[in-house]
């Protein structure tokens, strides 16, 4: 493993937590419902992947463990129920927004750029190779959030959840190489049952109002 | 080596370039009107037939409207020759080319422009309402493509610490220098890309193989142009193809480019070169047909992804030097 230089591994982390934001600004940019199921998917592929690389790199080999879990959860799993669940519904596309697919790339833009004026300050302190994935994990984060506020179908707010989770494994992993077995265990179960009962109420709401539109929501009912 | 030997090695190095843009670009475009053909399930023409159509239109005789101006007729030389120009400036087989003294990425930039805005004048100039319509969208694809090919390039520039093009792909080809950061690259590419599909009028911006349909861009302005006229700004838009695909081939994978002009080199150069180019003509056909058309209104989210994308290679190239 000669040409494994630590130069190279930190560009090699760096690569796949730039794939994993380039997934979240297709995810902003993605009307089709389905579609975004898939970038989901992709998305947390790229997770595995650069975890696996982390765990290889470090030789630790939980995030091995985390890693697998994360194809089989949210590579696998998750993304089949939110088929199911978009297979049920009588929408394909979100037509209408909050905030246009232009406006909404231009904020997540400028969310990247704040994402690393914070992190900024707290980077050169950090002695681990994948201390420069702070700042992507925290656009991440970001980026999901205001994905949850920009729309308004029930699934793209899953979905912007689910990518604000993966912000999140992407920020443990950069800043302490992972949190404990125990505690990934309890976060990947936490996220797979929010995923089902989301999945459900989906449905709920499509059955109630012919609509999974969750500004309905407001509106209070006898 | 004298002088006047390396002023002779310069002058046949930047003629073989020309004349390598010249012959292989009709064939880039029968490739991927053939790979096309093929995922539809067609025989399709032969690779060759864009030579063949070319060879037609130079002998037939032009028609030129009376109500049109100097503009019209001059439109495809200008066009032809600054494609032309811009593709001395891109490195194709050697990297070192010896032109690039006379201009560097920007200049490249605006060489295409400037044939853009030619072209956009004369669809407006013979007054018929198709070309009018072409020219209002050609020009909004090119205003919204202008910021992300500029950002893509200052983000490749960045990295290379230079804005030459010579030096950035020789610079990269010997792997010299922070040239191997792949992170900025990968944005950059990922908005080049984008940008030359919409600036080169490919499948997801405009489709090149209708015409007469109220959703082309590009053909619309051409719709008045007949004979050699139409031949050179055809042979001008293969070779603008041509050119953004050596750019992106070169820029972002160089490996294998004449770094040295000896003869074996260079014929290796030539034959990497090829192989690249054709690779992107294919890839370019099977997006073609896994595709549709975006609406016009909907071209602006694409060409804003390019635009977020390269801003993002620009961003990575601070953040993740750490």
């Amino acid at each position: 493993m000669s040409w494994l230089t630590p130069h190279i591994g930190t560009q090699l982390v760096d690569l796949g937590s730039a794939l994993l934001l380039l997934t979240c600004f297709a995810i902003v940019a993605q009307r089709r419902l389905s579609a975004c199921v898939d970038l989901f998917a992709l998305q947390s592929l790229f997770l595995a992947m650069t975890a696996a690389l982390v765990a290889f790199l470090t030789g630790t080999p939980h995030i091995y463990f985390a890693a697998a879990l994360t194809v089989l959860v949210k590579v696998l799993v998750i993304p089949r129920v939110l088929k199911r669940v978009i297979e049920r519904l009588n929408v394909t596309r979100e037509l209408v927004m909050n905030i246009n697919v232009p406006a909404s790339l231009l904020i997540c833009g400028v969310l990247v750029m704040v994402a690393f004026f914070i992190t900024q300050p707290i980077m050169p302190f950090g002695h681990l190779l994948t201390r420069d994935s702070l700042a992507i994990a925290l656009a991440i984060v970001l980026i999901g959030f205001f994905t949850m506020i920009a729309r308004q179908k029930a699934v793209t707010q899953l979905i912007a959840f689910l990518v604000m989770e993966n912000g999140l494994f992407l920020g443990a992993t950069a800043a302490t190489y992972g949190m404990p077995l125990i505690v990934e265990l309890g976060v990947f179960f936490d996220v797979l049952v929010a995923a089902l009962i989301a999945g459900i109420y989906t449905n709920r709401l499509q059955d109630a109002f012919d609509s999974v539109d969750t500004t309905r929501l407001s509106e209070l009912k006898e | 080596m004298t002088k006047e030997q390396a002023i002779l090695q310069a002058i046949a190095l930047t003629l073989a370039q020309a004349l390598v843009l010249l012959a292989v670009s009709p064939a880039i475009v029968g490739l991927i009107r053939k790979v096309k053909a093929r995922f539809q399930c067609r025989q399709g023409a032969r690779v060759f037939q864009p030579y063949a159509d070319l060879a037609k239109l130079f002998r037939k005789q032009p028609v030129v409207s009376t109500t049109t101006s100097w503009i019209f007729t001059a439109t495809p030389y200008i066009l032809f020759a600054s494609t032309l120009t811009a593709g001395l400036l891109v490195p194709a087989f050697a990297s070192q080319m010896p032109l690039n003294f006379a201009g560097n990425i920007i200049a490249l930039v605006y060489l295409f422009a400037l044939g853009t805005f030619f072209l956009i004048l004369a669809g407006l100039d013979a007054g018929s309402p198709f070309g009018g319509m072409g020219s209002s969208r050609e020009a909004i694809v090119a205003s919204l493509t202008e910021p992300a090919m500029i950002m893509s390039i200052f983000a490749i520039a960045l990295t290379a610490g230079s804005t030459n093009l010579s030096t950035i792909v020789h610079k990269t080809a010997l792997l010299e220098g922070i040239v191997t950061d792949p992170s900025p690259h990968l944005m950059a590419l990922a908005a080049l890309f984008i940008v030359a599909l919409a600036e080169t009028g490919r499948v997801p911006v405009d489709n090149p193989a209708t015409h007469l349909e109220l959703t082309m861009i590009h053909e619309a302005m051409l719709l008045e142009y007949s004979g050699r006229y139409l031949a050179l700004i055809e042979w001008a838009s293969a070779m603008k193809l041509l050119v953004f695909l050596s750019l992106i081939a070169n820029v972002f994978a160089p490996w294998g480019i004449a770094t040295t002009l000896t003869p074996m080199a260079l014929s290796i150069g030539l034959a990497v070169y090829l192989a690249k180019v054709a690779g992107l003509a294919v890839l370019i056909g099977t997006i073609e047909c896994m595709f549709a058309k975006l609406r016009l209104f909907r071209v602006t989210d694409l060409l804003g992804v390019a635009f977020i994308l390269a801003l993002l290679g620009l961003l990575f190239f601070y953040i993740l030097r750490g």
